[in-house]
């Protein structure tokens, strides 16, 4: 999960009211909030595009601008260290965007604290503009068909501003977003766009522009952008489908951006800014439309005097829509399911305080509460939700935990029990149990073992790395890999596994079939087929089995030293396993210099 | 009267000398026996007064390796006398390392030497023969004749040997030769000579008898009645014995078993649910989103072989999928895509647990019931001291008409308890498939510090309705290798998978 640092004294002062350093933390804590603890930031403003560039104090200055890549060696005077900042280090909740930027998680801390509950409105300006969307984004040619814009007037966008409307923008394309396939936002210059304007599409080659961060004027198509350009390589992979690109204009013929990947550098936001055209595109409408919203919402709580506009867009099958949209969500909630599964007895008033602290509208009304979502929250598709809001209100660590009342009775899986007899025998006849991991290589599972590769194991797709990229079918190899791993341990060893093997089975529902198999193993200066034998024999003697052992061939033994070990079962005669004096060439290939003996056994057939 | 073996042996050797004293060694020699028996019975006779043992310190001497060298090829400052004298008396300093048998090195060394002894005069870069230089040059130095006597007698000898065998001032010599590095080689020596005292020559003559003392009793002396006869030996029981290291459970067995009973006897029933997974049980029966993070390649393992599972029922499905889309009969309003149906017949290796209760779940849905699952689950992670691609979790859901959000934390307090914790802290956290979620934390007084332990929640009715289940269903999701890391002090986790014999075999079974 990512990490942010949200400014100390800030939020502070968006609270209203200054709160202790170990408050704070705890506070955070019982919102759900991962935190990692307190930092100090060095920050470098950087000389060429103002962007500050911060590293915790025990990082060095940073050699590049985070935002233009300038290298700063090559101009020290470039790098300009400013103030250091507070902050309070925390993963990114995913579940709550609203909370990625200062201004979201204050506005969540007052209505927790009780300073400022219910619902927050915001004024919205109507629709001066509009958005005409080019029907191809609904073809598979250029699949991305939704949209959502707002125009946003009178901001003071410094520095700071910008540093935090560009790391919500980029934690929002990670986390609903889902890496800009779902969503992705462009924040413009307003003044240099003239509205109406176009969502539409254009081909790889069709013309050229600026692209963002291009400082010389020279400009791309927007195949050479994918090609060549940081980001147009970063995210080439959401229109490798694509025949046309996605594509934003204004009345002029303006690019301000190709979606989801780059804006054009002649609208680029600067120090200074006043006026923002913002834009989310994608490919799920409730995502576009919550996103704009956590944008829009965030940038009145950080400079509550800008005005905020709504842009109308125009579908091509004629359905109109303004946005941003911020009417709330309405949600019934029952108080008494809501307090039988939480297991706590607010009242109704009681509980819909706890809601308002949550930034909610609640209306009464008997056992059913009324509940308005605010429109920034993305995360109450239903009746649920809102019950863990209230918990989360009320405090997880004020709930007094409880058992169910329920009277059951335990039972342990039969596989459990054979096999926890079979461990407890060999334990008994002085083997020490190993366990091993159940993926293998097929090198240790066939080859070094002298055996053809079967058939019938399960095979990794993308495996991390080769020595796990199957899963075992016998226990044989872990046993050797183990008494390997162990050739530098004082001898005699005698260790045994008790555990599951996976075989392909193209008849059940998943295609393999799990079963418990015992293998002991024994090596030592003069480890032999008669020793192993009687542990063998001693295992299926209190298992309640007369074992014969038939000779048998196998490249893992000595030729003439193995057996195929045979039971009667309801069956008849089963062969259930192997035993013998583990062939030199094998011992060799495990790196071992002493004989060794082992035999391994299918529980799974003979349980009772 | 009757002493032991070796005291006798011991007795009867110094009394063939008299009142006379013999050496340890020699009396080591005479009877045959080790220098610590001897040492032994020697220390118990002096304790009767029988014995007297005397002990005094002296040098021992011999040639150093510089002096073996000197003693090959002769002293520097002779070769330099030669020199000298060869040149008529009078020789620059730096021709000398020219002269024979000199080099650089030794050269430098010898004019100190030739000082010392006084056979030559430096003087503006020449060395100059004097009388006493002219007078030693056919006749060798008394530190010469020292070391030639020592090679002569090629072995360890003392002082006392040397007087008498030293025809020079053997203390002039000595001098000398200890001012040069590593030409003799001294060292301190205890000598330990043993003679009778008046009083054990009298019990000797007085007659004793050697005591038959046994190790092992054997069955032959218990048949015969011989053991009466015979003196059963002490043992020093203080003495250090071999290990013995005898066959027991693998230290996480036993953490998995113990979580295995602690479930068991809180009314749980024990399932399992095949490592081979359709994506379908493993993620889509749980409500999590098709384009969820925690589903792409990077972090799962999908099968090459088998690659397709078969789903369940038709009309299961097809509840799952409604329900993905726009919640179905939950009364959610579901994730608004389009699910598709290849995703969830992907085979995968099971990534939690949860897998095999939703199952159980399914098979089914009505309560009260508590089910539990501790098995493997797998994640594509590459190993590392934190990480392995399989590690165990145990899964437990709670299915109950009247069950309570309260219910699941104290059904967590009660494990986290027997396992051992004290203090638990429970912090909101978010899963696709719960609501509400909860992270358990538990107090490590080693650490002073909070650690996650693992997740839990009650199933949202995304998950349940689609099974036909009503009732909140309380569960659970919570990782062991880190309760076996805490317990057995281990700070890599490929530590329990590797398996070495040495601490398997000393990693106390009660931990």
């Amino acid at each position: 999960m990512p990490v942010i640092g949200i400014p100390v004294d800030h939020l502070n002062r968006l609270i209203g009211r200054a709160i202790e350093r170990e408050q704070l933390l705890e506070h955070l804590q019982h919102l759900g909030c991962d935190i990692e603890g307190f930092a100090t930031l060095a920050r470098f403003s950087c000389g060429v595009c103002g962007h500050i560039n911060e590293v915790t104090e025990s990082e060095d200055a940073p050699a590049y601008c985070e935002r233009c890549g300038f290298d700063f060696r090559s101009d020290e005077a470039q790098r300009r260290a400013i103030d250091p900042i507070d902050v309070v280090r925390m993963e990114l909740l995913a579940v709550r965007p609203d909370i990625f930027d200062v201004g979201g998680l204050a506005r969540c801390v007052r209505g927790y604290l009780g300073l400022e509950t219910g619902l927050q409105r915001y004024a919205l300006e109507a629709a001066a503009t509009h958005v005409d969307v080019d029907p191809l984004l609904e073809s598979d040619a250029a699949y991305r068909p939704f949209i959502a814009c707002a125009r946003v007037y009178g901001i003071t966008f410094d520095d700071d501003l910008i540093r935090v409307v560009m790391k919500l923008q980029e934690n929002l394309h990670w986390a609903l977003g889902r890496n800009r396939k779902l969503a992705s936002i462009g924040v413009y210059d307003l003044d240099t766009t003239r509205g109406p304007y176009r969502y539409t599409t254009i081909g790889p080659d069709q013309t050229r522009f600026v692209p963002l961060g291009v400082t010389d004027g020279r400009a791309s198509s927007p195949r050479e952008v994918l090609a060549e350009h940081p980001k147009g390589k970063a995210y080439a992979h959401l229109l490798e489908h694509h025949e046309r690109y996605p594509w934003l204009i204004d009345a002029e013929g303006n690019v301000l951006s190709m979606p989801p990947i780059i804006n054009s550098e002649a609208t680029r936001v600067h120090h200074g800014s006043r006026n923002l055209f913002i834009d989310v595109t994608g490919t799920v409408e409730r995502v576009v439309h919550r996103t704009l919203n956590i944008v829009v919402t965030s940038l009145c709580e950080l400079s509550p005097e800008i005005r905020v506009e709504q842009v109308e867009i125009r579908y091509p099958d004629g359905k109109t829509v303004t946005t941003p949209d911020l009417r709330p969500q309405r949600v019934a909630l029952s108080a008494a399911r809501t307090n039988k599964l939480i297991g706590f007895s607010p009242s109704e008033d009681e509980l819909a305080e706890l809601l308002r602290r949550m930034r909610h509208d609640v209306a009464i009304d008997g056992d059913a509460l009324q509940v308005d979502v605010a429109a920034y929250r993305n995360d109450i598709l239903h009746e649920r939700d809102l019950m863990e809001d209230a918990a989360i209100s009320y405090g997880y660590h004020n709930l007094v935990p409880s058992l169910v009342r329920s009277m059951t009775v335990g039972q342990a899986h039969p596989n459990e029990l054979f096999a926890a007899k079979a461990r407890q025998i060999l334990c008994g006849q002085g083997f020490l149990e190993v366990m091993t991991l159940m993926l293998v290589s097929p090198e240790n599972a066939y080859e070094k073992l002298r055996i053809p590769t079967s058939e019938s194991h399960v095979v990794i797709e993308y495996p991390v790395s080769q020595e796990q990229s199957i899963v075992r079918e016998s226990l044989v190899p872990g046993l050797l890999e183990t008494m390997s791993l162990n050739a530098h341990n004082d001898l005699p060893q005698q260790i045994f596994e008790v555990g599951h093997v996976t075989e392909l089975a193209p008849t059940l529902e998943t295609g393999a079939r799990d079963y418990y198999r015992a293998a002991a193993a024994i090596i030592s200066a003069k480890a032999g087929f008669a020793e192993i034998k009687q542990v063998a024999e001693a295992l299926l003697r209190e298992l309640g089995y007369a074992a014969r052992f038939v000779a048998a061939s196998q490249g893992t033994f000595i030729e003439g030293r193995a057996a195929s070990i045979v039971v009667e079962t309801a069956d008849g005669a089963t062969p259930i396993g192997v035993i013998g004096e583990v062939h030199p060439e094998v011992l060799e290939r495990f790196n071992l210099v002493h004989p060794a003996a082992l035999f391994e056994l299918d529980l799974a057939a003979i349980q009772r | 009267m009757k002493l032991p073996q070796h005291e006798y042996e011991v007795m009867q050797r110094l009394a063939t000398i008299g009142p006379a004293s013999e050496a340890l060694e020699e009396v080591c020699e005479a009877t045959g026996l080790d220098q610590v028996h001897v040492t032994v019975a020697a220390s118990m006779l002096a304790g009767r007064g029988w014995l007297s043992l005397d002990e005094s310190s002296f040098v021992e001497l011999r040639l150093g390796k510089v002096g073996a060298e000197l003693a090959e090829s002769g002293f520097p400052e002779r070769s330099s006398l030669r020199a000298i004298a060869a040149a008529g008396g009078r020789l620059p300093i730096a021709k000398l390392a020219e002269a024979p048998g000199l080099d650089k090195k030794s050269a430098g060394e010898s004019i100190k030497h030739l000082a010392t002894k006084g056979w030559a005069e430096r003087d503006k870069g020449e060395l100059g023969l004097t009388e006493a230089g002219r007078a030693a040059l056919d006749v060798p130095s008394v530190d010469e004749r020292l070391v030639a006597l020592l090679r002569e007698m090629d072995r360890a000898t003392t002082l006392d040997e040397l007087e008498g065998a030293a025809d020079f001032p053997l203390e002039q010599a000595l001098a000398l030769l200890r001012g040069r590095r590593d030409v003799l080689s001294e060292k301190k020596r205890t000598r330990r000579r043993l003679s009778l005292t008046a009083e054990g020559r009298e019990r000797w003559a007085a007659g004793i008898e050697p005591l038959i003392e046994v190790t092992q009793l054997t069955s032959e002396l218990l048949i015969g009645g011989k053991w009466r006869e015979v003196e059963l030996k002490r043992y020093d029981v203080a003495l250090d014995v071999a290990p013995q290291y005898g066959g027991k459970p693998h230290p996480f067995r036993r953490v998995l078993d113990e979580t295995r009973d602690v479930f068991l006897q809180m009314g749980f029933s024990e399932v399992d649910s095949p490592h081979v997974e359709s994506a379908f049980w493993d993620f889509d029966a749980l409500f999590q989103p098709q384009d969820h993070p925690a589903r792409e390649m990077q972090d799962t393992f999908y099968l090459g072989r088998p690659s397709r599972t078969i789903l369940p029922a038709k009309h299961l499905v097809e509840t799952v999928k409604d329900t993905h889309e726009t919640g179905g009969e939950s009364g959610s309003l579901g994730w608004q895509y389009r699910w598709q149906l290849d995703k969830a017949q992907k085979a995968v290796l099971r990534t939690h647990t949860t897998a095999a209760t939703i199952r159980a779940l399914a098979d089914d849905p009505s309560g009260p019931r508590k089910v539990f699952c501790v098995g493997r689950v797998f994640r594509r992670e590459a190993i590392d001291y934190k990480h392995l691609p399989v590690f165990y979790q145990v899964d437990g859901i709670i299915v109950d008409e009247n069950g309570t959000f309260a219910d699941l934390l104290g059904t967590l307090s009660a494990f986290y308890r027997k396992m051992g914790f004290e203090k638990f802290d429970f912090r909101p956290a978010f899963f696709p498939y719960t609501e509400p979620s909860v992270e358990v934390f538990v107090w490590m007084e080693q650490r002073k510090d909070w650690v996650e332990m693992g997740g839990a929640g009650i199933f949202r009715p995304e998950v349940t309705i689609p099974f036909g289940c009503h009732a909140p269903v309380l569960a659970w999701g919570l990782g062991l290798e880190r309760l076996a890391m805490f317990r057995f002090e281990l700070d890599d986790i490929r530590q329990i998978y590797q398996s070495d014999v040495k601490w398997l075999r000393e990693v106390p079974l009660c931990r």
